[in-house]
């Protein structure tokens, strides 16, 4: 009974040892939670380029920083824009845009463009609660500029969200998921 | 040497009237002749404790002497020539030893446990001092007052250790203001290998599992490795039951402020048809509800856990083995408030007097996102048996644990995790207990470890294998007043990382750190009132994973923690002096200690540098190294004015400076007071063990802070300092044959509004407000002889 027990225990640990070669790794799977990129589609009313600015930080937060395209518009012009979310870290990469408009009533995004930038940021879409989600908005430019806009994505963790129409963008309901500010310049 | 026999046998075989006159003669001789010394030290071979209150009698002589506190006896004044000793002691069975006395002897003596002693003699003597330097424990009264709360909590009843808490409901534990993974807990003999990377990450044990909570510093702090710096924390099991039959013990628990219940059991037996098998089965289930602070309550702060244990020994005369089986399951939200998106958020949120409404007022017991689910399996075979007097333990252990961290994410479809960690660990440890051999015992041996760690969702540590192979040695001296001990160890690690980016990118970095640590401890008694500790040890803790490779957003404090792959192994410095005082009404603990710690790895923030993401910039916190300086004192006094009354105080002082800013070091506990009164009633008839106790705790603000010289280095100040006044009492009931305790504990009984410094949810909420406990605890034996 003893030799077999002390034979048992030798076993394990040489069992011990030799574990290692039994190992798998998985590979990150950062595949839902991420998002990469945000990119601006600006159609001109009245015909014209359509004009696509992006954020972009294909590797996710941390390792290469993100670029910023600078916005460019023309003066005068009102553009009607769509808000698309990417995430690149798979391929092919994963649109995001639709996990926020199927959960409309829990998010929402600001535009916050700076008075010097000459932009008129209105006609944000709303959610089934007729409050506003911006996933579309119209942009009106004034005469010739520079400035920044800042776009923050809010959402609203509780059960039920309880989003309303005078929710400011630091409202403590809410928490952010994106806040990305880009140049502008109306030329 | 044949006078004392050759007198002896005078007296038995010759006439009464002889008697007077060679008794006369045979004294004479012996003060002549009969100079001689037989000394002797008794330990327990199992436990290793002295021997107290043991009886050593010279059959030829029929000379009795009951060892000492120290488990010494000594004969003087014998002749030279052969006697037999006759020794017993109620733990162990009777041992006969026959001795040639021809000068001064002293004899080491092992006595083993009675096969068939009771089982309760038993565990009182396992409460004895074992011969450890530094060491405290939480045991009996004191940790049945701690029944249904966390192990961090339980343990923070020691003087000197506080906690580090994410909320109510995660804590762990901090020892002289260090945590993590500069304390080793041992569970049931076994290394917890849990996952301690963050200050949100607690211990995975069940404190039921436990009869008592030990810790201990110094040299037997090198059994278990040479990285605690802190100190080591045993979670300790009662023995297997050695006597024929079975006991069963209930334990239920309801508490107030969240609704909390608890229901625990265990279950064990000696069974009568395989002498020498034993076996224990206990489980735990606990469920509360969300928290209650004294103005509003917080929603999703809710909390489960269910866990099991079984036990079997096999105990034989020269062998026993020991195979046990452990699961710890606990699923706990986070106050949804507290998750924040970035650092706007955090500054908004820190700002604000209160939570948002929206996160507050319901009573539920449902768990939803944020929170945790956390298993750990553990699974130990030890076996011990003894070649001669020398004992050997090997000691193979297994164990698993998976981590899952569920975030608030924008889809409520999705129901995946966005961390899982599995960690497994195997160990193994041989050891040598040499027996006591001229003021000598010692204890040598070598351990190994293999851990490897897997992970899915988000990247927070990399995969790896990690190998541990380690030897120490351990000698301990101890004569009449005096304990001498100390003790070496070397470890190896080698870490094997590999992370695998998304794009198909491979991150691997290979590590190897050796790690040395020494330690010794001079222990005197000069009266049996009095023990005087001190201590010197050497310890170092290679860098953890975390330390080296993280790399991510950490959503509880909105900031980017960022590892250091070039940090270097911690090395510590201790001296610790300990002065013990009991005598009568009186009892002293004085523990007074500085720990100079080269390379201290902590986490400084680079204010100068955010890192930009999509959520925003976020403040970058390095894992970095300085030279650490924690000097302080624990102080604990009792004094008995009655044998009702009795006055409790303890009180905590802790300095820590970062000298290579020359500033504070952050996190620290702030200097701390509790002042206990308790009232003992007298035993009575229908009820037994009945007290009353109220404890008022003063806590200081923590004003020894990091300045912002060098930067923000915190959000916002310490709270304020915060007084709080506890209640426990407790009666045993004898309803016919059996025995029923009840108990009640009150915590903050006040409802006092407060915020505490270690706790990170002090940004957001005040802590939890009054909560009462009530429990009760039935025994059930059955004893067959």
């Amino acid at each position: 009974m003893k030799r077999n027990l002390n034979m048992l225990s030798v076993a394990l640990v040489l069992a011990g040892l030799v574990f290692s070669s039994c190992k798998k790794d998985k590979v990150e799977g950062n595949d839902e939670e991420v998002i990469t990129t945000m990119q601006l589609t600006f159609v001109p009313s009245g015909g014209g380029t359509t004009l696509v600015y992006d954020y972009d930080d294909p590797d996710g937060p941390g390792g290469t920083a993100p670029t910023i395209d600078e916005i460019v518009l023309s003066p005068l012009k009102t553009y009607s824009v769509t808000l698309t979310l990417l995430n690149k870290t798979v391929t092919p990469a994963e649109d995001i845009t639709t996990e926020i408009s199927d959960e409309a009533d829990a998010h929402r995004f600001y535009f916050a463009a700076s008075s010097s930038s000459n932009l008129l940021i209105s006609g944000l879409d709303d959610d089934p609660n007729g409050v506003p989600l911006g996933l579309t908005s119209s942009w009106t430019t004034g005469p010739v500029a520079t400035g920044t806009v800042k776009i923050t994505l809010r959402h609203y963790p509780g059960t039920p969200p309880n989003k309303a129409i005078g929710d400011l963008v630091n409202s403590t309901k809410s928490g952010t998921d994106i806040e990305v500010t880009f140049n502008t310049k109306i030329q | 040497m044949t006078c004392l026999l050759l007198f002896l046998q005078f007296i038995s075989l010759k006439k009464s009237a002889f008697i007077i006159l060679l008794s006369l003669l045979g004294l004479t001789l012996q003060a002549q002749l009969c100079t001689l010394k037989l000394s002797g030290h008794l330990e327990d071979a199992d436990t290793r404790e002295k021997l107290v209150g043991a009886v050593v009698t010279i059959r030829e002589l029929g000379m009795k002497i009951v060892t000492d506190d120290k488990g010494d006896f000594v004969f003087e004044h014998l002749c030279p020539g052969p006697y037999s000793l006759y020794i017993t002691h109620v733990d162990c069975d009777p041992m006969e030893k026959v001795i040639t006395l021809s000068k001064d002897t002293h004899l080491d003596l092992n006595m083993p446990h009675a096969r068939k002693s009771l089982g309760e003699v038993v565990i009182e003597a396992q409460k004895g001092v074992p011969n450890t330097g530094f060491k405290q424990e939480l045991a009996g009264k004191a940790l049945e007052e701690t029944k249904g709360f966390s192990l961090a909590e339980a343990l923070s009843r020691i003087n000197g250790i506080t906690q580090l808490q994410t909320g109510s409901t995660i804590s762990k534990p901090v020892i002289h203001g260090l945590h993590g993974s500069r304390i080793l807990t041992i569970n049931n003999g076994v290394r917890q290998e849990g996952q301690q990377w963050g200050n949100e990450h607690a211990p995975e044990i069940d404190p039921f599992i436990a009869d008592k909570l030990v810790v201990i510093k110094g040299v037997d702090e090198l059994k278990y490795g040479s990285d605690a710096i802190a100190g080591v924390i045993l979670v300790e099991p009662r023995p297997l039951r050695l006597q024929t039959g079975h006991a069963a013990e209930f334990n239920t628990a309801y508490f107030s402020n969240n609704n909390q219940y608890v229901v625990s059991g265990t279950w064990e037996e000696q069974v009568k048809k395989w002498t020498g098998f034993r076996y224990r089965l206990q489980g735990t289930f606990k469920k509360g509800a969300n928290i209650q602070t004294p103005n509003y309550r917080l929603n999703n702060t809710a909390n489960e856990e269910l866990n099991f244990s079984v036990t079997a020994g096999w105990k034989k005369d020269r062998f026993n083995a020991e195979l046990y089986y452990s699961q710890f399951n606990t699923k706990v939200g986070i106050f949804t408030g507290s998750h924040i998106g970035n650092l706007t958020d955090l500054l908004t949120a820190i700002a604000a007097p209160k939570p948002d409404d929206v996160f507050l007022g319901q009573n539920s017991y449902s768990i939803n996102r944020p929170y945790q689910d956390v298993t750990h399996h553990l699974a130990k075979l030890k076996s011990t048996f003894y070649k001669g007097e020398h004992r050997f333990n090997v000691l193979v252990a297994a164990q698993i644990n998976n981590r899952k961290e569920y975030d608030i994410v924008r889809s409520s479809t999705n129901t995946r995790p966005q961390l899982d960690l599995s960690i497994l660990t195997l160990s193994q440890d041989i050891q040598w207990e040499q027996p006591r051999k001229n003021h000598f015992s010692g204890t040598t041996g070598i351990a190994a470890t293999q851990q490897n760690n897997t992970y899915g969702g988000r990247y927070f540590i990399p995969n790896y294998d990690a190998y541990t192979f380690g030897g120490y040695l351990i000698q301990k001296w101890s004569k009449h007043d005096w304990e001498i001990q100390g003790g070496l160890r070397y470890d190896h690690k080698t870490i094997q990382t590999r992370r695998l980016k998304y794009g198909g990118d491979t991150i691997n970095n290979n590590f190897n750190f050796s790690t040395f640590a020494a330690s010794t401890n001079v222990i005197y008694k000069p009266s049996a009132k009095w023990r005087t500790n001190l201590g010197i040890s050497l310890s170092s803790r290679a860098p953890y994973v975390n330390e080296l490779l993280s790399d991510g957003i950490h959503h509880g404090t909105a900031t980017y923690e960022r590892g250091d792959i070039f940090l270097k192994p911690e090395k510590a410095f201790h001296l610790t002096g300990n002065i013990n005082y009991q005598s009568g009404p009186f009892q002293l603990d004085w523990v007074l200690y500085t720990h100079f710690i080269r390379d201290f790895i902590y986490q400084q923030p680079v204010p100068d540098s955010p890192v930009l993401t999509i959520a925003g910039a976020f403040p970058l916190i390095k894992y970095s190294q300085t030279n650490a300086l924690l000097m302080g004192s624990d102080l604990a006094f009792v004094w008995k004015f009655s044998p009702q009354l009795e006055w409790q105080s303890k009180v905590s002082i802790l300095f820590a400076r970062n000298q290579k800013t020359n500033d504070w070091l952050i996190l620290m506990p702030s200097h701390r007071l509790s002042n206990e009164l308790v009232y003992n009633f007298k035993e009575g008839k229908r009820l037994s063990e009945s007290y009353i106790s109220l404890e008022w705790q003063d806590v200081m603000r923590q004003s020894q802070v990091p300045s912002d010289k060098n930067g923000k280095q915190d959000y916002k100040a310490p709270p304020p300092s915060y007084h709080l006044l506890h209640l426990n009492a407790s009666t045993t009931v004898q309803l016919g044959k059996q025995k029923i305790t009840f108990s009640i504990t009150g915590r903050n009984l006040l409802n006092t509004v407060y915020r505490e410094y270690l706790n990170s949810m002090r940004y957001f909420t005040d802590e939890m407000g009054r909560n009462i406990g009530l429990r009760i605890r039935v025994p059930i034996g059955k004893t067959k002889s």
